[in-house]
């Protein structure tokens, strides 16, 4: 934290940056684990645990797709459906073969994984071509034509859906681990030359054609992982709920994975799994929670959330407001004022204790930021959350 | 940028590191209950809603009757419904929120698919069920915990072919693929008729729909008034069997119509254009004389401002039958646990000498399985 | 023969949905998942108006108007200011939209369906004892004029040709001296209020309304811009009829009725394979 030296300071950061997604699921993984293996985790929390962290691997693969590649993909809940139908059907025979509830469920994984990816292949090769909001229907009407003819299989058990054999309340730990998985495959993927290469297609196709990037290869491998991390998503529902039900594949999931993704922020994988998280959360606990006549305002109360949600996160008109008033700023006033309480330092103390580093130029946001602590409240925003030090300096 | 995200996540460890250790299970969630809760879950958003929300209605309306003459031995009764919108998953999940809340029996769920979900969460815990209306066989043969107070889907799908073709020479079916409910009814219905020795398109005609397409029912309609079909089979719930009924009306093709239980509560989907003879097989009548039916009727309608459909009736069932049972048992002890509560209840109903007389039927036992055993009627719809 | 002419019917109402989508996507470049809505509350509007009057037609004149004031209040309250901001960011408040809509319709009506009697126009007998009725006549002869009309608005008026005009390029519109603002907005107003003409098709053909109506024709509609070429007014009209067509004939094979959804969206991926843009959309070469 207390950077003397230039050099090791910035490996120190880059360090970090890159474990925060590993350290945000471990955050979940580990407290659980602990009371989970001793064998009293609340029956709720373990599926809450369970949900989360395969709402977790669907949007970060869905974000390789929408955020890295820049093609929109509204047909992510048919590659979760290839997973759980095929993986669970897999599952079930290697039951009676095997005895490991785990190791079925890695193998299953794999399988249902390698399934989907297999369809990734077979509907990307000849679609990826399409553009925008093309490409973006055929994958919808993917996912349709997948779960319907799924539904439709006697094997996979008709209308009733498949049957599957629950894993059992640790699932969340085996869960967490895959999304563990998923979130260093994805990060370290996009941190290599070919994630270079996909963002590239992303900010200019045409551009990056010309440098040699081979267009084709890259939509078509990135559909390839995003399917293959969907169909293990699939699977882990496979082995939560039975039977695996294909009205729950529908259009109207695939859009909720994209809403993952679009407030968690495009090709931003810690935004992803924040998104997937809070937003589980919230679903769960409106659902459980509004109960009997009260059900029907789940809907309204859901949808008003993400009304404001994206319009705090994208209205341009709100922009000034969005630049006072976010995390970054509470976290560094709460941060100034544990610090001014701390140190009771009247004159100069303000200056947060990281800004200090002169290679950091601060960027406008943070400046005014910084600057808010001492200014008093002139400009037009209604703002109170920066202002709010003055009342800590009466203190 | 980094300082801030490292923060952020110290800040989600700290909050999940508490929840964590608050959220271990406790031995109990039912000893500080206060009154007998009884828990459910079923659609009550989306395309089923009316469904589920039927069932609410009618066990609520049994709660309060019950509380207002004094619950059981002094202690009252608490109901409860989560919404699962008929999925699998949120059935589970809508269970193990009921049974941390303290839910000590329960009615499982409105639709098979979820209820089957609902089984088995139930069955790790041993949580009585009773469901109302999940009819397809797979649902109690889950476990033994698992009873019903509806037909099973194959017994009505026998008992269609056998009347059906007592009367009529050609058969137009529609059934729903995509639902369990009415594939269910209608592969006992095509196992019947090939026993009765009928052969599909000369006795009987097939045409299906799905979720996708349950609106517009004109080509089946139209196909099965061009085959010359004498009356319309219709497995499946009233919403869209309305629809069928006021396309046939449309095309002036109005040969009698024959469902079974989802189709009541078809009454106020027909409009005013529907002439045929409208009937299937309910164990509920809305216009019976009997006395339990009308006290039940009058009560839905001063609480409601609505007529109870046959979910209604089966949800204030299973309420009743479940507190029968209780009296029966006498149960003493408001904090009993389920698995404990199940232990009392399910040999009084699997015993053979429980019986129940409600709204919707006389004398109902219970066999072994769960599935209730109960005079099926044919209702003719009176308007 | 029936099935052709049932086929026709529907693909009219998809068309009119189409027609809705496409505009609106076309000119505001974004995907209004909250169209089918729109539908839905029309429906809804017809339900209680006709309970109210008792007649169809000052029904539907109601169904317009609250239609397009709805439309215009979600372009106002939840488009707009999104304005400038990432196209996704105003599919997901459509979305939003879409499920506060569906959400306050079963607030207000309950989510049991709701018999609609707009009254049976009786059917004519036409040649080989094919009988159509009358209300399918009239489903495809108005979609037929409002499309028509429709064409000739963007074509032939002044606001017409400032919609392709900001269509093609909003900001040289925006140069050119057109209120881009409010030709969205006109947009808006005119997709709801074909939305609350399909809604009374709809009810001609499918009497009843539940709050979740809106939803599936509204998809199925999507499809059908997107097979026509989205953007494209006579596009939309031909996948709206087509799609309905196929559908209809799906259903009417026992083999294939199962698999109708697959065989629908099958078709968009094969059209869409060899006409990228759709049947009927425009090629839009590169710039670099």
């Amino acid at each position: 934290m207390n950077a003397q030296q230039k050099l090791p300071a910035e490996k120190k950061k880059i360090k970090l940056k890159h474990y925060i997604n590993y350290l945000l699921i471990l955050a979940l993984l580990i407290p659980f684990s602990i009371t989970g293996l001793a064998g009293n985790i609340k029956g709720s929390t373990s599926l809450l645990l369970t949900q989360i962290a395969y709402s977790m691997i669907l949007a970060v693969s869905l974000n390789l797709v929408v955020g890295f590649l820049g093609e929109l993909s509204l047909g992510h809940a048919g590659f979760m459906c290839v997973g759980a139908y095929l993986g669970g059907y897999f599952a079930n025979q290697m039951h009676a073969v095997i005895g490991s509830k785990l190791v079925v469920l890695i193998l299953s994984a794999l399988v249902g994984g390698l399934m989907a990816a297999l369809f990734g292949l077979l509907i990307g090769l000849p679609t990826l071509r399409l553009k925008g909001d093309y490409l973006a229907i055929v994958t919808l009407a993917f996912g349709e034509i997948v779960r319907t003819v799924f539904m439709n299989q006697e094997i996979f058990g008709g209308a009733l859906g498949l049957d599957t054999q629950k894993y059992g309340k640790t699932l969340y730990i085996a869960a967490l681990v895959f999304a563990i998985v998923t979130v260093f495959v994805a990060q370290n993927l996009m941190r290599s030359k070919h994630g270079r290469a996909i963002q590239a297609i992303r900010d200019n196709e045409i551009a990056a054609r010309a440098m040699g990037v081979n267009i084709t290869y890259y939509k078509l491998a990135v559909f390839v992982i995003a399917a293959f991390f969907a169909g293990i998503a699939g699977v882990i529902y496979a082995h939560n709920t039975t039977p695996v039900d294909y009205g729950f594949f529908s259009f109207n999931y695939s859009i909720e994975i994209l809403v993952m993704v679009v407030l968690g922020g495009m090709g931003n994988i810690t935004g992803s799994l924040l998104a997937a998280t809070v937003l589980t959360f919230i679903n769960v606990k409106l659902t459980t929670q509004l109960s009997g006549d009260l059900a029907a305002l789940k809907f309204l109360l859901y949808a008003l959330i993400l009304i404001l949600m994206v319009m705090w996160n994208n209205a341009p008109k709100l922009a000034g407001l969005r630049a006072k008033v976010n995390f970054r700023n509470l976290v560094l006033w709460i941060k100034q004022t544990v610090f001014r309480l701390t140190h009771k330092t009247p004159e100069g103390g303000e200056e947060p204790p990281t800004n200090a580093a002169w290679d950091k130029i601060p960027t406008k946001i943070e400046m005014d930021a910084v600057l808010s602590t001492d200014l008093k409240p002139d400009r037009s925003f209604e703002a109170d959350k920066p202002q709010a030090p003055t009342k800590g300096d009466k203190q | 940028m980094k300082k801030f995200t490292k923060l952020a996540c110290l800040v989600f460890a700290l909050v999940f590191c508490a929840m964590g250790l608050i959220s271990c299970g406790s031995a109990s969630y039912t000893a500080n209950n206060t009154t007998y809760v009884i828990g459910c879950t079923g659609p009550l958003t989306g395309d089923a809603a009316s469904y589920g929300q039927s069932v609410n209605n009618g066990a609520k309306l049994a709660v309060k009757e019950i509380n207002e003459k004094g619950g059981l031995n002094g202690v009252l009764f608490s109901f409860e419904m989560v919404d699962d919108v008929a999925a699998a998953d949120k059935a589970a999940i809508g269970y193990t929120s009921l049974f941390e809340k303290g839910m000590q029996i329960s009615l499982g769920s409105v639709t098979s698919g979820s209820a089957k979900s609902f089984a088995e969460a139930a069955k790790e815990d041993n949580v009585l069920f009773m469901t109302p209306s999940a009819s397809a066989a797979d649902v109690i043969a889950v476990g033994d915990h698992g009873f019903r107070v509806c037909f099973g889907d194959p017994q009505q799908g026998t008992i269609a072919a056998e009347e059906l073709t007592k009367t009529y020479t050609k058969i137009g079916v529609i059934y729903d693929t995509s639902d369990p409910y009415s594939s269910g009814i209608y592969e006992a219905f095509e196992e019947k008729m090939g026993a009765l020795n009928k052969t599909k398109d000369t006795d009987y005609v097939v045409k299906t729909f799905n979720k996708e397409s349950n609106k517009d029912f004109s080509t089946q309609v139209g196909d099965l008034k061009a085959a010359g079909c004498d009356v319309l089979f219709l497995p499946f719930y009233y919403t869209e069997a309305g629809l069928v009924a006021k396309k046939a009306a449309q095309e002036n093709y109005n040969v009698p119509i024959f469902g079974c239980d989802g189709l009541d509560g078809i009454a106020d989907q027909l409009g005013n254009t529907v002439t045929a003879e409208v009937k299937y097989i309910t164990p509920f009548d809305l216009n019976s004389e009997d006395a339990a039916v009308k006290a039940f009727v009058d009560a839905y309608k001063a609480e409601y401002n609505a007529l109870p459909d046959q979910f209604a009736a089966d949800g204030y069932d299973a309420v009743m039958i479940l507190f029968e049972a209780m009296k029966k048992a006498n149960v003493n002890d408001v904090t009993i646990s389920a698995s404990d509560l199940t232990d009392l209840i399910k040999p009084i109903l699997t015993g053979g000498e429980f019986k129940y007389s409600g709204v919707t039927g006389k004398n109902m036992t219970w066999d072994a399985e769960g599935s209730c055993n109960k005079d099926a009627n044919i209702v003719t719809l009176d308007r | 023969m029936n099935t052709l002419i049932n086929g026709l019917c529907l693909g009219g109402i998809y068309a009119l949905i189409a027609l809705g989508y496409t505009m609106v996507y076309g000119i505001a470049k974004m995907l209004n998942f909250a169209h089918g809505d729109i539908i839905m509350v029309g429906a809804y509007t017809i339900f209680s108006t006709l309970a109210l009057m008792g007649h169809p037609i000052p029904a539907v004149i109601v169904a317009v108007v609250v239609c397009t004031v709805l439309g215009l209040l979600t372009e106002r309250v939840a488009y707009r200011p999104l304005r400038g901001a990432s196209p996704l960011a105003v599919l997901i408040t459509a979305i939003g939209v879409s499920y506060l809509l569906q959400s306050i319709a079963q607030l207000i009506y309950g989510s049991k369906s709701q018999s609609v009697s707009m009254g049976n126009l009786g059917s004519v007998t036409l040649f080989n004892n094919v009988s159509v009725s009358i209300s399918s006549i009239l489903t495809l002869g108005l979609c037929l004029i409002i499309m028509v009309a429709l064409t000739l608005f963007v074509k032939k008026t002044k606001v017409g040709c400032a919609m392709l005009a900001v269509s093609e390029d909003r900001a040289a519109a925006q140069l050119m001296g057109i209120n881009v603002n409010g030709i969205i907005t006109l947009t808006f107003a005119i997709g709801s209020a074909l939305a609350a003409f399909a809604s009374t098709f709809y009810l001609m053909q499918i009497p009843s309304v539940t709050p979740t109506l809106g939803s599936m024709p509204g998809i199925k509609a999507f499809t059908a811009a997107v097979i026509g070429g989205i953007g494209s007014i006579p596009g939309a009209m031909i996948g709206g009829i087509l799609l309905g067509v196929i559908e209809k004939f799906a259903l009417s094979v026992p083999v294939l009725a199962p698999y109708t959804t697959a065989i629908e969206f099958g078709l968009l991926i094969v059209i869409l394979l060899f006409r990228p843009t759709g049947l009927l959309g425009k090629k839009r070469r590169e710039k670099v």
